[in-house]
């Protein structure tokens, strides 16, 4: 409709005087701080609390988070903000767009304040396969926080329906076909009315399918970012056996799976096997009216999982005063106290595996063993696919999955077109 | 239905241009067809919001009716704050809205006045031009008047709008100069001749425009989502955002009853006044 810069003028004549004003405050460093929830969600909560304790411990410092939606969302308002000049000191944002802040020039590397032993040591203290998508050219952009891997969920019920052992999740991917198969019934018209398996192709297609794709012992990107290997015959098979289980087994639903409803589908028994996040532990946990487990990926040629979820980034643009606070403040919630008690309350993976020893872990995964499925899974992920120009070249990506699961191209085509692409955009960065 | 195979003589004497016989029934079930299809989306969300979630996807009729979907929305976020901004938000825009519509489609109306035209032309172009391309701007320049995470930086870029003003003055065009001169006769100053000529006879403009500026500012989402931090500034549409956490999965019963309950004010006052905007829409020919 109509839109119009009304103060074009005004500001204009005000700019050059004018502060950066509204992270001052009178003595106390103020620190805003963007967080990927919504205003109202369980999370906001619990950050609350966090920034009160820590305001408690800090009197000089002041803490003011500030809830910003989905990660979509909240990159585009810290990108806004940045490039207004008035950015957020820390920020939460995936780790995945850590080569699209670098390239904005928006935020500034950890290694400037590790200055003691002890600062080593707790930069050192992460699993190391969070920090791959974390470090790049030797500089540690990125803290790990809310992190999170894809793992298997079974309903324990229908596989004491189908005739399987109720306690043991499929290993491979023949185990898995074959249980899908078990699992998957059909009424006297032969529609489906429970499919055996469900990876969501929704939104984000490319990550689950990096499940299959390590699996098949295949990497989708360099560690520079700089280059995608779609067309590598590792990642044509997983996306034909992922195309088979629909198509040619017909265990899976056909065409595109939702990724909001998948968990939904799961609780409802429309399905038996699910793979999402661990991100969904508490969800599932609440909502299943029956048993269920929890399982690391079954593997193809070898065990695999990518890891996900978001990092802590400190903006360029702050104060060093506003840095040095803001680096204060996520050693301290990265703790291991604290990324179990985290990791308790929300299902995301613990980032430490000091965290994984505390007291209060312990008693979390002697009630709730599943867990601890997703640290058992960490030694065999990989970084979550992320590059330069990561937008458009995981759009490549996520373009040939969707084309090749719902019978538009081969899934030979479907790679070989992706990666054209995705050469196509890289080739300035090289 | 039935009646539309025979020949209706009283409408059709009245009327040489109303279709009849097979155009009648074609243009009945045409439009018939395109409101179902419009309904669809809406009566699914009743649906869901009204039942419990296990019946959100199973259409039982004897399914029971429950309102806890609309406790658990309204408990998700402080949605009576967000009523309250999204209300002063709408009012605010409307009002600068008019106003200086008013004033500017008076002035370029019928006012002679050097660079009018140009002036004029300068307007029409903000037309062209993609809102989201200012983002940036309008943030930086909202930051150094230090508007940020406030009701009137969501409100600023948007009160005087070029579509507004182009609608008035095209309907101050339309209004007799006699009547204006008329007016001037009898001593009216120039400002009497708009309060008590123009405007009364640009209402059904002014009807038409503020649905459309109401409407639009209620469902804006991606500037007020950037410009506001905190719950005292957000509208209903960042409100929402409380239930697209993909992450955790989709809850569609609830989602299905936040959405009709940020959305009933409009869907009721367009019930209500549905003649009006109707009239208005034809009378000013928004299409």
């Amino acid at each position: 409709m109509d839109r119009r810069e009304f103060l074009g003028g005004t500001a204009a004549l005000a700019g050059a005087t004018a502060l950066p004003g509204i992270a001052r405050a009178q003595g106390a460093t103020e620190l805003s701080f963007f967080y990927p929830v919504a205003v109202g969600g369980p999370i906001t909560k619990l950050i609350d609390a966090y920034a009160a304790g820590f305001e408690k411990e800090n009197p000089s410092i002041k803490l003011k988070p500030i809830y910003a939606g989905t990660y979509q969302e909240t990159i585009v308002k810290a990108l806004t903000a940045h490039k207004s000049g008035t950015p957020p000191v820390l920020s939460v944002l995936l780790s995945t767009d850590m080569y699209t802040l670098i390239d904005e020039e928006a935020i500034v590397p950890f290694d400037d304040f590790i200055k003691t032993d002890e600062d080593k040591k707790w930069l050192s203290s992460f699993f190391p396969g969070f920090m791959e998508n974390s470090q790049t050219g030797g500089k540690t952009w990125g803290i790990p926080f809310q992190r999170s891997t894809v793992v298997l969920y079974w309903n324990k019920e229908l596989f004491k329906e189908a005739g399987l052992d109720p306690e043991r999740p499929p290993k491979t991917w023949a185990e898995q076909l074959e249980f899908a198969q078990k699992l998957t019934k059909r009424d006297a018209a032969g529609n489906v009315t429970q499919w055996g398996i469900q990876i969501p192709s929704s939104g984000f297609p490319y990550w689950l399918f990096q499940g299959l794709s390590t699996q098949a012992g295949a990497i989708l990107a360099n560690p520079a970012g700089d280059k995608t290997d779609y067309a590598n015959p590792g990642v044509v098979e997983a996306l034909q056996y992922w195309v088979d289980l629909a198509q040619k087994h017909k265990v899976h639903p056909p065409g595109i799976v939702e990724w909001g409803t998948t968990p939904r589908d799961f609780f409802e028994r429309k399905v038996a096997m699910m793979w999402t996040t661990t991100g969904n532990l508490t969800n599932v946990r609440a909502n299943a009216k029956f048993p269920f487990g929890v399982a690391v990926l079954p593997a193809g040629k070898k065990p695999g999982s990518p890891t996900g979820g978001g990092n802590f980034y400190l903006s360029k643009k702050a104060t060093k005063a506003e840095q040095e606070a803001a680096f204060k403040f996520v050693r301290w919630i990265t703790t291991p106290e604290r990324a179990a008690q985290w990791s308790a309350e929300t299902g995301y993976v613990a980032v430490t595996p000091a965290s994984y020893e505390t007291e209060a872990m312990k008693k979390y995964v002697a009630d709730f063993p599943q867990a601890l499925v997703a640290r058992d899974q960490l030694p065999s992920a990989v970084a979550e696919l992320s590059t330069h120009e990561n937008q458009r070249v995981t759009k490549a990506l996520n373009d040939g999955l969707q084309a090749a699961l719902t019978g538009t191209k081969t899934p030979q085509k479907a790679m070989e077109d992706a990666q054209a692409e995705a050469e196509r955009i890289l080739k300035a960065y090289r | 239905m039935s009646a539309a195979t025979q020949p209706a003589p009283a409408a059709t004497r009245t009327d040489p241009y109303a279709p009849k016989g097979l155009a009648l029934t074609l243009e009945s079930t045409g439009a018939i067809l395109l409101a179902l299809i419009w309904v669809l989306p809406l009566a699914y969300a009743v649906w869901a919001a009204f039942h419990p979630a296990e019946y959100t996807t199973r259409f039982v009729l004897t399914a029971p009716l429950t309102l806890d979907n609309f406790t658990r929305a309204w408990a998700a976020a402080p949605f009576a704050r967000y009523f309250l901004n999204t209300f002063i938000l709408v009012t605010l825009i409307l009002a600068f809205q008019i106003v200086l519509g008013t004033l500017a489609a008076y002035a370029l109306a019928r006012q002679d006045f050097w660079g009018r035209d140009v002036a004029f032309v300068l307007i029409l172009a903000q037309l062209m031009i993609m809102p989201d391309a200012l983002i940036v701007e309008n943030y930086r320049t909202l930051a150094k008047v230090n508007l940020i995470d406030t009701i009137p930086a969501i409100a600023l870029p948007y009160i005087a709008s070029a579509f507004g003003i182009f609608l008035l003055r095209q309907t101050f065009k339309t209004v007799p100069k006699e009547l204006d001169d008329a007016a001037r006769v009898e001593g009216a100053s120039p400002l009497q001749v708009l309060m008590k000529v123009y405007v009364p006879l640009a209402k059904p403009t002014y009807v038409a425009y503020g649905l459309v500026s109401v409407s639009y500012h209620w469902n804006n989402f991606l500037w007020p989502l950037l410009v506001t931090n905190s719950v005292e500034s957000r509208p209903l549409t960042v409100g929402l955002q409380v239930f697209s956490s993909a992450d955790q999965g989709i809850d569609w019963a609830v989602i299905c009853a936040a959405t009709l309950m940020t959305s009933a004010p409009l869907l009721v006052g367009f019930l209500l006044f549905q003649r009006q905007f109707v009239q208005s829409f034809m009378r000013a020919g928004i299409k």
